[in-house]
């Protein structure tokens, strides 16, 4: 008896351990249920039934007919969808860059001391910050034939053009006029990142080196880069993955250049709406940028 | 003498390079600041500064002294007419300020606010149940939760317009104006929810565990815990990301613009804008004007919290 006693009591407490474990258990599941059920319904339930949408020719009224694949069969013997696909590359890589070069330009600088440090920091976050809606019409504004800045400073002062016109009014100009007007609205982002990074490198690294009579550039280039590597390889990634489904940055300023989502919001919801074509296209889209990512952490960042 | 010369040069380098930072980040609200304020025949006028300062377009939008604009004159004598009675003239007026002509900028300011605040904070809620959840409580599937909130950063709105669209649609609440409202108000929700759970679960496990025991011991249900330690721990974490779901909504214009396509009374600020550059009511000073009215709440409410945020975007909870 007396040597049984403490085992049994061992057992209820495990017992009783385990209860609460169940317990603990139920009650995270209690919390987390909520958020689970709203996006497996409206997320993850959304993305399946566009799967099955997109193998069927969608009817605004009435039922839809199944097709199969002919949707995707259409989508990739359309020049114009191979056209978007190329936009969206150019688009994707020339904002991705721009947007990490400027930021680590802005964050070199900005992590220096000088006076009114704070305000000039709080202000170049205004472009991220701002609604799209509210700085597409001054860019606009900017190129705008006749009263536009852009001409008045090209045409009436430096001659270079012969006569006056919209940059955002042609699709070849207005790609690159988009690709500016994304890295200005983006830039601040990545300089927040890399400016974090920035001040927590350790300054004993920098003294040693000017000791040892180390030129800026090799201190940049031996000491701050290596610091930075990681932090800019998730830049990349992230901005990869928003720029590719990037929408308003686009469409509100322009509806000349048609990236892929530009190009899928148009079939899906202009004309005769296609919706089932719609779907295949953002499904396209996604495959793509999945594959892109695969290739850049395989090849780029060799995980 | 040679080396003072050179850190000089350095020196002037240096803040002309920060004036072409600021410039470049700034110009174009300066720009939307002055034309809002400038007649018609000063658009052309390079300089920033307005001639002769017009502030017509913000009182049209913000609908002060409008109020008779416009009313034909006609009519207006018709108004003085005594043996109307106030509902009638009421009833007269009324017909002429419906005609479209104005912008109805406060109204579709009201839907996008109701909209924005509404979804931001059923999404805070449901967001600080789940980030507790997944911060603090252990059990079996957690993982493969948090991992699934960070994937559906990949998603695209576009990837869900159409099917969320149909969804609609084939249940019969796009038929609907508020039908249409309430599926954009969810919809957002759901927009802002990974966001929301993901900064807060960064923030929740940033307290010490330490504080939580010592509430068990004192005799609170974990339930307890939540509302009397956990939020009020949080507040300046809970508000930010409140603000950061709020400016996502406060934003959105791929879903409105389908959802609410074909019900103008309900349009939020950024379909109305892109809708009034779009029709014969296009005037800069007006677009502007709006322009700077849109974004004013934003900045004002970025002001407010910009230290935390900060924090937050570096931390890596960020959605665009």
């Amino acid at each position: 008896m007396a040597v049984k006693a403490p085992a049994l009591r061992g057992n209820r407490m495990i017992a009783k351990a385990h209860a609460l474990r169940i317990e603990e258990e139920r009650f995270g599941w209690k919390l987390i249920l909520p958020s689970v059920i709203i996006i497996g319904s409206l997320i993850i339930y959304p993305i399946i039934y566009n799967m099955y949408l997109s193998l069927f020719d969608v009817k605004l009224q009435g039922a839809n007919i199944y097709i199969g694949l002919q949707n995707y069969k259409n989508v990739l013997s359309d020049p114009s969808f191979w056209h978007a696909v190329l936009t969206t590359f150019i688009y994707v890589i020339s904002t991705t860059i721009g947007t990490t070069l400027i930021g680590l330009g802005v964050a070199l600088v900005m992590v220096k001391n000088f006076p009114f440090r704070g305000l000039v920091r709080a202000l170049i976050l205004l472009p991220y910050i701002a609604p799209v809606i509210s700085v597409v019409f001054s860019w606009q504004f900017f190129f705008d034939p006749v009263n536009g800045l852009f001409m008045h400073v090209t045409y009436d002062m430096l001659h270079l053009f012969d006569k006056r016109f919209n940059l955002i009014g042609s699709p070849q100009n207005a790609v690159i006029v988009a690709i500016i007007f994304n890295i200005w609205r983006s830039f601040p982002f990545s300089y927040l990142m890399i400016l974090s990074r920035l001040q927590s490198i350790d300054s004993s690294g920098y003294e040693a080196a000017e000791i040892d009579g180390a030129s800026s550039w090799q201190k940049f280039r031996y000491i701050t880069f290596p610091e930075l590597y990681f932090v800019i390889g998730s830049i990349v990634i992230l901005r990869v993955i928003w720029n590719f489904n990037k929408f308003e940055d686009v469409y509100l300023l322009t509806d000349n250049v048609k990236v892929l989502s530009v190009y899928t919001y148009f079939k899906a919801f202009t004309g005769v709406m296609d919706q089932g074509q719609g779907a295949a296209l953002a499904l396209i889209q996604f495959l793509l940028l999945i594959g892109f990512i695969l290739f850049y952490v395989k090849k780029v960042l060799k995980w | 003498m040679v080396v003072k010369k050179k850190n000089f040069i350095r020196k002037t380098g240096f803040f002309l390079l920060i004036l072409l930072i600021v410039t470049f980040a700034v110009f174009p609200f300066l720009q939307m600041l002055s034309l809002s304020l400038k007649y018609q025949f000063d658009w052309g006028n390079p300089s920033l500064i307005p001639r002769k300062i017009n502030l017509e377009a913000y009182k049209e939008l913000l609908n002060i002294g409008t109020k008779l604009r416009t009313v034909p004159d006609s009519i207006k004598r018709l108004l003085e007419n005594k043996a109307l009675t106030r509902a009638q003239k009421r009833s007269i007026t009324k017909k002429y300020q419906e005609t479209g002509d104005i912008f109805p900028f406060l109204r579709y300011f009201w839907n996008s606010f109701f909209l924005s605040f509404t979804a931001s904070f059923i999404s805070l809620i449901v967001a600080t149940l789940g980030a507790y959840s997944f911060s603090r409580v252990n059990y079996r599937g957690r993982g493969i939760i948090q991992r699934g909130v960070l994937f559906v950063y990949m998603f695209g709105g576009i990837l869900l317009l159409i099917p969320l669209y149909q969804v609609a649609i084939k249940s019969g609440l796009a038929r609907t104006g508020s039908g249409s409202f309430i599926s954009l108000l969810v919809i957002y929700m759901v927009q802002t929810l990974p966001v929301s759970l993901y900064m807060l679960g960064n923030y929740f496990r940033s307290i010490p565990f330490s504080i939580e025991e010592a509430a068990l011991i004192d005799g609170c249900t974990r339930f307890e815990i939540i509302y009397r330690v956990i939020i009020p721990l949080s507040l300046p974490a809970l508000s930010t990301v409140f603000i950061y779901a709020f400016m996502i909504a406060w934003n959105e214009y791929l879903f409105a613009s389908v959802f609410l396509r074909s019900y103008k009374n309900l349009y939020t600020l950024p379909i109305g804008l892109k809708a009034l550059f779009v029709s014969k009511n296009a005037i800069w000073d007006r677009i502007m004007a709006a322009s700077i009215l849109t974004a004013t709440p934003v900045v004002i409410l970025f002001m407010i919290v910009q230290k935390n945020l900060v924090s937050g975007l570096t931390s890596g909870g960020v959605k665009e």
